[in-house]
C-alpha cells in the first residue's frame, strides 16, 4: 500500500514549523529596521561615501548605496538578506536527510514502503517550502517599507530581486541537501555548501573591486545582483543560472542515494 | 518444504575496510519464530539492514519473499515490520502523532490499531517522544512495527529496555503473530530473550553462521554439570573415557565433568565406587554460547554454516 499524500513533506513542515516561524519574525524585523534608516541616511551617505576608496565602495557594493535601489541592494538583497537565508537554508538543507540520518531519526521512514526517490523529493519540496516562506516573509517586509520610509521603489522590481534571492538561497540549500544525501555527513555537506557560497560573495567583491570579469561570471551573488534587478526588473537569462545550482544538484543528490548504505 | 520467507546465502558486507559479514547464511521458514544471537557486533545489526535494503549486500545472494530486497522496494518493505536496534525518537511531537505519522507512510495500514496497542502496552500517547523514557520509546518501536499486521517481523533487540512485566507482554504479542500466521526474526545478544519464543535459532559471530539448531536441540547438547564426591580417590581415566564425558577434572575425591547425552555409562561406572555425594545440573544454555563465542568450533558443537538443518543431539 502507498503512503498517503506527502507524509515525509509534511513531517518536514511540521518538525520545522516552529523555527522558521522565529526566523521569518527576525527577517521581517531586521529588514523593516535597516529600511527605517534609509529617510536619516539617504543624504548623509551620499556625502559620506564620497570621501571612500572607490575600489572599497565598489567591493561592497556602495557605489550604489547614495540611491533607495543601491541601499535597498547592499543592505538588504546583497547582505543581509542572503547571509540570514544561507544561514538556515544550508543548515536546514545539511539537516534533512545527512543529519536526520545521523542521528538515526530517518531508520523507520528509510524502512517504510516508501521509494527513496520519494523521500528525496518531498524532503527537498520541505526545505524549498521553509526557504521560500522566509523569503515571502523578507520580500513583504520590504515592500510595507516602501511606501513607509520612502523608499520608491518599484514593487515589481522588489519582486525581481526577491525571486533571484528565492533561487539562489534554494541552490545553495539544495547543494547542502544533496550532498549529504549523496553520502556526505552532515557536518561536510554543510561546511563544503557553506563554503562554497563564500567563496561566491568573495568572487564578486574581487570582480567588482579588481574588475576580473571571470571571478564575476563564477560568482551566483554576481548573477543575482549584478543585473541590477531593483533597478531594470526581471533578467531571465541570470535568473536561470541561478536556478541551474537546484537543477543540477537535486539530480546528482537523488542518483546518488538510490544506490548507496543508509544508516552506515 | 515451503520457500524460506528469509534466504540469506553466503552474505558478505564490508564497512569501507572493516569486514561486517563473511559469509553469512541464514534460512527462515515461513510461520517460525527466529532467533538470531550474537554478541555485540558480529553482525546482526549488518544482516538485517540488508533485509531491509538500508544497506546493499557486498556478495552473496539474499531474498526476502522470494525478492531481493532491493528488487522488492517499497511493495516488498509494506509486508515487513520492522524493530530497529537502536530506536531514535526525537522532536516535539507526541508518541500517538509519531505513530499515526508512521501509519501514514504506510498508506494509512495500521493506524485502526495504534489506541488498543498503546493501551495493552501502557504508553502515554499525548507526550512529546524527546520526553519519553528508554522503555517508553521502545514500546513506540514495537507498536509501531506490528500495528499493521505485516507477513514478517524483522525485530532488531525487541526486549532491550523493557521491564520484565512488558518483556513478558511483548513475547505474548509474538506468540499471538505467529499463531496468526507471521514469520518473525528477532536478535538479541543474549539467548535467555528468545528462548522462550524462539522455534529455532542461529548464532552468529564475527559475520558468520557458527550454529543452527532448535531450542530444544541446543537445550540436549548444552548437557549438564555433573559432580560426583567419593570416598576414595577414583581412577581418573576410567572416568574420562566414558561416552559423552567432556572437560572432566579431579580434584582430591571430586570429580566434575561436562555430560552429554544419557548419564548411563557414568553412573554404573561410578557405581563401582563408594559415591558419597552428586551434583548434576543442567548447563545454562547461556554458557553454552559463551563457548561458541569464545571458541567457535573447539566446543565439541559443530558449526554447520549454511546447512540450516536441525541437528541430532547426539550426532557428535
Amino acid at each position: 500500500m502507498r503512503a498517503e499524500g506527502l507524509t515525509s513533506l509534511r513531517r518536514v513542515w511540521r518538525d520545522h514549523r516552529r523555527a522558521m516561524w522565529i526566523w521569518a519574525a527576525a527577517l521581517a524585523v531586521v529588514t523593516v529596521f535597516y529600511l527605517a534608516f534609509w529617510p536619516m541616511m539617504g543624504e548623509e551617505m551620499a556625502a559620506a561615501i564620497e570621501g571612500m576608496p572607490e575600489g572599497l565602495m565598489a567591493a561592497m557594493g556602495y557605489d550604489r548605496i547614495g540611491t533607495a535601489a543601491g541601499y535597498l541592494e547592499a543592505v538588504i538583497y546583497g547582505l543581509l538578506g542572503p547571509v540570514m537565508l544561507l544561514v538556515y537554508g544550508i543548515g536546514l538543507g545539511g539537516r534533512l536527510i545527512a543529519g536526520q540520518e545521523e542521528d538515526g531519526t530517518l531508520e523507520l521512514e528509510f524502512a517504510a514502503p516508501v521509494s527513496r526517490l520519494r523521500i528525496y523529493l518531498e524532503r527537498l519540496l520541505g526545505s524549498w517550502l521553509l526557504v521560500a516562506t522566509l523569503v515571502v516573509a523578507t520580500t513583504v517586509a520590504v515592500l510595507v517599507s516602501g511606501p513607509l520610509f520612502d523608499l520608491g521603489v518599484e514593487p515589481l522590481n522588489v519582486l525581481a530581486a526577491s525571486l533571484g534571492l528565492l533561487l539562489l538561497v534554494v541552490g545553495f540549500t539544495t547543494l547542502a541537501f544533496a550532498l549529504g544525501a549523496a553520502g556526505a555527513r552532515r557536518s561536510a555537506a554543510v561546511g563544503a555548501a557553506a563554503g562554497v557560497a563564500v567563496l561566491a560573495y568573495v568572487f564578486r567583491g574581487v570582480a567588482n573591486a579588481a574588475g576580473v570579469e571571470v571571478l564575476g561570471a563564477l560568482s551566483p551573488f554576481a548573477w543575482m545582483l549584478d543585473p541590477e534587478p531593483l533597478v531594470h526588473g526581471f533578467e531571465p537569462q541570470s535568473l536561470a543560472l541561478l536556478a541551474a545550482i537546484s537543477v543540477i544538484a537535486a539530480p546528482l543528490g537523488a542518483w546518488a542515494f538510490a544506490r548507496r548504505d543508509l544508516m552506515t | 518444504m515451503k520457500a524460506a520467507v528469509i534466504d540469506v546465502r553466503g552474505l558478505v558486507k564490508d564497512y569501507g575496510r572493516t569486514r561486517a559479514l563473511a559469509g553469512l547464511d541464514l534460512e527462515v521458514l515461513p510461520g517460525e519464530v527466529y532467533g538470531f544471537i550474537g554478541p555485540n557486533g558480529a553482525g546482526k545489526s549488518t544482516t538485517i539492514r540488508v533485509l531491509m535494503d538500508l544497506l546493499r549486500p557486498d556478495a552473496g545472494e539474499v531474498t526476502v519473499f522470494g525478492q531481493a530486497p532491493q528488487e522488492g522496494g517499497p511493495a516488498l518493505r509494506s509486508r515487513i515490520g520492522y524493530l530497529p536496534g537502536e530506536l531514535a525518537l526525537t522532536g516535539r511531537v507526541t508518541a500517538g502523532e509519531h505513530l499515526h505519522h508512521l501509519a501514514s507512510l504506510r498508506g494509512g495500514r495500521g493506524r485502526q490499531r495504534i489506541g488498543q496497542l498503546a493501551e495493552r502496552f501502557r504508553l502515554d500517547l499525548g507526550r512529546p517522544i524527546r520526553a519519553l523514557s528508554r522503555g517508553n520509546k521502545q514500546k513506540v518501536g514495537v507498536i509501531q512495527a506490528v500495528m499493521h499486521e505485516p507477513d514478517l517481523l524483522v525485530l532488531d533487540e525487541p526486549t532491550s529496555g523493557l521491564d520484565p512485566l512488558l518483556q513478558h507482554e511483548f513475547l505474548e504479542l509474538v506468540r499471538e503473530l505467529r499463531a496468526r500466521g507471521a514469520t518473525v526474526l528477532m536478535s538479541s545478544h543474549v539467548l535467555r530473550e528468545v528462548e522462550s519464543v524462539a522455534d529455532r535459532v542461529a548464532v552468529i559471530r564475527e559475520g558468520r553462521t557458527v550454529d543452527v539448531d532448535s531450542v530444544d536441540g541446543l537445550r540436549r547438547r548444552a548437557g549438564q554439570r555433573v559432580m560426583l564426591r567419593f570416598a576414595e580417590v577414583p581412577e581418573l581415566s576410567s572416568l574420562a573415557a566414558l561416552p559423552g564425558v567432556e572437560r572432566p577434572r579431579l580434584e582430591g575425591t571430586t570429580f566434575e565433568c561436562q555430560l552429554h547425552g544419557e548419564p548411563d555409562a557414568l553412573l554404573k561406572a561410578a557405581a563401582r565406587h563408594r559415591v558419597i555425594g552428586w551434583v548434576a545440573r543442567d548447563r545454562d544454555l547461556e554458557e553454552l554460547f559463551m563457548d561458541v563465542y569464545r571458541l567457535g568450533q573447539a566446543t565439541g558443537i559443530d558449526a554447520a554454516p549454511g546447512t540450516g538443518a536441525v541437528e541430532a543431539p547426539d550426532a557428535r
